[in-house]
């Protein structure tokens, strides 16, 4: 019972900071809160719609080549001419691409939901150590902890990844150190369209259902977090999209039927007092970077 | 006719907006049913950004979150209109300390200066944190506050009846009243911005930290802005209730606030004028797409569903990527201009940036 509950707790926490980092990274590198990251998660639910019925794999594989593709053109078309202006703009810009998206989905390819029928091996159950686990909930904790030790590894020792932090940590600076604005930017929006790959395709899996407005959600939850993390870094964000997992997790199990309604209020509640309280984010040190 | 120009340059802005309002009227009240609905929806636009300008435009912060203002507005003119015995109907699960809600009545008038209270209100309880907050910070914060209002009125079923629309509010919104309204939202925020706190907040837009050296208390300014505004969307909120007499809790959620955003940012967000052209603007252009969608102008051939969200989007970052400042930039509308150097002069004094007039303004405050 409670290694059960550790397991979807600890799988939530890892899916919400894998949503965190999409939105924390985008935000370092060039201070934009992405509104349309959620519609890039949108793109690869519906790649995992449009391939149900080939190996669970390949849908995968078309999921990320379509997240990616969204987010790269999102960069091309709209963040790139707005490359120097500051963060509200960016903000008020992300709205327009999200809602560009969005009813450019709801004309075409998604007039309404979409139910994804589960796939068979993710229903099943196994018993793990004397505990009912359902494979989904594995599912969720070994592809997301996966993807966040290989954002960690790619962070840590490649060059790229250096290159991304020196130029999340101080764009100027990096880039006058021969840093490539144009290698750096768009290389991370091909990273967040890869995340945002993983988390749709658990998404999908968890929800069953594809629908034009699904990506709010988890595109609250990466700015949620983000914010609770603290932008300064990106283990910070992802902190901070953990504990807000393992935090969601315990609230829908301890919080009394009639209040889980208002989840979403305490959660919003807490982030303005984020926000006026330590501006830095609950987890980083002194240093402000939001704003 | 020399005494009279400073009293003419005083009010030329606001005069010549309550009339551009006044045509977007006129053509409603010649026009059918369908530009009828079109322009008094125009003009409850107008009433919002004219509350949301007097925050955004002087503060320089924008605000996510105002539609929940509007929101309040439209809940507390839906409790005070809808008659009696509809409310019992409909309000069968009231919590005991809420029951008086069902009895409570009161005429439109009253009840849309109520409404403009109650989120006033609500403004007075959220100003302390757009008082600390600035930049994307307080984006974030006014959007959560957005999140949060939505997340209350649409899960608190017993009260706000949900996600099921609020029925049965009597049409007391005619479009001379909206015009009224409007033209009062106008001189209030102009009143506002030409006043000693508005003049020293926007100081505080160009430079915040001469601002604050000056000794202007920034906080204390963008919270009285933040209450005032608060108070006229709440305006907004009841004529809109009065006017559609059914609403759903959705009509207050982001597509809303997209619209309106677009509205004051086409415009020009830092400028009052600039928030009430692109109201009209938006709103007109608006229903020239919906009737291509329906294909009314291009005899029958339909567009899909959607195509005027992706051109409203467009249009938003057209205008962001060519113009951040949108159509007035930070000018005001004025017919009659002054002398060339004292114009330049006085221009930088209405927009803040003249360090003597700032000098002046932090050491009265």
């Amino acid at each position: 019972m409670i290694l059960e509950f550790l397991i979807s707790a600890v799988g939530l926490g890892a899916l919400y900071a894998l949503l965190t980092i999409g939105v924390a990274l985008l935000f370092g590198v060039l201070g934009l809160m992405n509104f349309a990251y959620g519609e890039i998660i949108m793109a690869g639910a519906f790649a995992m719609y449009l391939f149900r019925d080939q190996p669970w794999l390949v849908a995968l594989l078309m999921a990320i080549v379509f997240a990616v593709a969204v987010a790269v053109v999102s960069e091309v078309l709209a963040f790139h001419p707005l490359r120097d202006a500051d963060p509200v703009t960016l903000m008020i810009a992300s709205f327009a691409v999200s809602l560009a998206i969005q009813s450019l989905a709801r004309m075409t390819v998604l007039p309404r939901t979409r139910g994804v029928p589960p796939e068979d091996f993710l229903s099943h159950r196994v018993d793990l150590l004397g505990a009912d686990v359902s494979v989904l909930d594995l599912l969720t904790l070994a592809l997301c902890g996966a993807m966040l030790i290989a954002v960690a590894w790619m962070m840590g020792r490649t060059s790229l990844g250096i290159q991304l932090r020196a130029a999340a940590e101080d764009f100027e600076m990096a880039s006058s150190l021969g840093v490539r604005a144009n290698l750096v930017i768009p290389s991370a929006f091909v990273i967040v369209g890869v995340l945002a790959a993983i988390g749709s395709a658990v998404l999908v899996a968890r929800q069953g259902a594809v629908s034009a407005d699904m990506g709010l959600q988890p595109m609250l939850i990466g700015v949620v977090g983000a914010v609770l993390g603290g932008m300064s870094s990106l283990k910070g964000a992802a902190l901070g999209g953990f504990l807000l997992g393992a935090a969601t997790a315990l609230l829908e199990s301890l919080l009394p039927t009639d209040l889980i309604a208002f989840r979403d209020a305490f959660l919003f509640s807490a982030l303005i007092a984020v926000l006026v309280v330590r501006p830095q984010g609950l987890l980083s040190g002194a240093k402000v970077r939001v704003s | 006719m020399k005494l009279l120009r400073p009293a003419i340059h005083a009010v030329q802005t606001p005069v010549l907006l309550i009339g551009l309002v006044l045509l977007a009227v006129l053509a409603g009240v010649s026009g059918d049913v369908t530009i009828a609905r079109v322009a008094t929806l125009a003009v409850v636009s107008v009433v919002f950004v004219a509350g949301l300008s007097i925050f955004s435009a002087n503060s320089g912060v924008m605000s996510f979150g105002h539609v929940a203002f509007m929101a309040v507005g439209a809940y507390t003119t839906a409790y005070l209109t809808i008659p009696v015995n509809l409310k019992a109907a409909l309000f069968t699960n009231l919590p005991g300390w809420l029951s008086w809600l069902v009895d409570v009545h009161a005429g439109f008038p009253v009840a849309l200066v109520v409404s403009g209270l109650a989120a006033g209100v609500l403004g007075v309880l959220t100003s302390p944190i757009v008082a600390r907050l600035s930049g994307l910070q307080s984006g974030i914060a006014t959007l959560a506050l957005l999140l949060i209002v939505y997340n209350v009125l649409n899960s608190w079923t017993d009260v706000t009846r949900g996600s099921s629309s609020m029925i049965g509010i009597p049409r007391n919104t005619t479009v001379w009243l909206a015009f009224v309204v409007a033209a009062v939202s106008i001189a209030l925020a102009w009143g506002y911005r030409s006043s000693r706190s508005g003049l020293q907040l926007q100081a505080s837009r160009e430079d915040y930290w001469a601002a604050q050296a000056s000794g202007i208390a920034v906080g204390r300014h963008r919270a009285l802005s933040w209450m005032l505004s608060a108070f006229v969307c709440g305006l907004a909120g009841s004529l809109y209730a009065g006017y559609l007499t059914s609403f759903n809790v959705n009509g207050f959620f982001l597509s809303a606030t997209f619209a309106f955003i677009v509205m004051v940012v086409v415009g020009g967000y830092l400028s009052l004028s600039g928030a009430v052209i692109g109201a009209l603007a938006v709103s007109a252009l608006q229903e020239v797409l919906r009737r291509l969608q329906d294909g009314q102008l291009t005899g029958g051939s339909a567009l899909p569903a959607g195509i005027a969200d992706l051109v409203l989007a467009a249009v938003l970052l057209l205008v962001l990527i060519k113009a951040p400042l949108g159509l007035m930039g930070v000018r005001e509308l004025r017919l009659l201009r002054r002398g060339r150097v004292q114009d330049d002069a006085l221009d930088q004094v209405a927009d803040g940036v003249a360090p003597d007039r700032t000098a002046k303004v932090g050491a009265g405050g």
